[in-house]
């Protein structure tokens, strides 16, 4: 899955750990979505969405082998 | 009582057995005991009953390391623990039923003695079970940081 999480998160000019803080979770958790190691949870996905204001599909978007069966 | 309500009990009883885990000051409790029990297993050579203390003060030193929280208990966290629980049961099954052939073919080659097949112990599945899961989850926690 691709993300622009960091891109999101460099417009609202926010730090890895504000951006932790804000949404309730570890500064690792935020760095491994950026790198990709890790796919949040529909919940955290939507505290996303919520704090940058923009549906979850603008900043998350599946790869083209995970689109396959949709 | 109908099957509803019954049901309702039920994951109710589940809902209490998930919140198993101890607040993060136990963590180093806990790995002060590991550390206390693992010289002082070193230290008695003699004594059996201090050494038996020392190996089981181990466990649960590990023990309580494996069930405490982490400062922030998120998302990403309770995933790389049930993983390093998921790594830790297949290994030590593995391990577990592995040992006893290995052992006897290790028996067979080096002292050529036809030893019969024993089992590996339950002090050294719990050991293999526990470690594996914190130092996994430790290895885990370092790779996602």
């Amino acid at each position: 899955m691709k993300n622009r999480l960091k891109i999101e998160r460099a417009i609202l000019n926010l730090t890895q750990e504000e951006l932790a803080n804000k949404i309730g979770v570890s500064r690792q958790t935020i760095s491994s979505i950026e790198k990709n190691r890790y796919v949040p949870s529909t919940v955290l996905s939507l505290r996303l969405s919520n704090l940058f204001k923009k549906p979850v599909n603008d900043f998350f978007e599946l790869d083209e082998n995970e689109k396959a069966n949709a | 009582m109908n099957v509803k309500s019954i049901m309702e009990c039920e994951r109710k009883n589940i809902d209490k057995l998930k919140k198993y885990q101890l607040s993060n000051q136990f963590k180093k409790v806990g790995w002060i005991i590991f550390g206390i029990a693992f010289v002082a297993l070193f230290l008695t050579t003699k004594d059996t009953n201090l050494k038996l203390i020392a190996k089981y003060s181990i466990l649960i030193g590990l023990l309580i390391v494996s069930i405490s929280k982490e400062k922030i208990e998120d998302e990403l966290v309770k995933n790389l623990r049930m993983h390093s629980f998921t790594f830790a049961f297949i290994f030590a099954v593995f391990i577990a039923i592995t040992n006893p052939l290995f052992s006897y073919l290790a028996n067979f080659v080096f002292t050529e003695k036809q030893e019969p097949f024993s089992g590996i112990g339950d002090w050294m599945i719990l050991w293999l079970l526990l470690s594996i899961q914190v130092f996994y989850f430790e290895y885990l926690k370092k790779m996602h940081r």
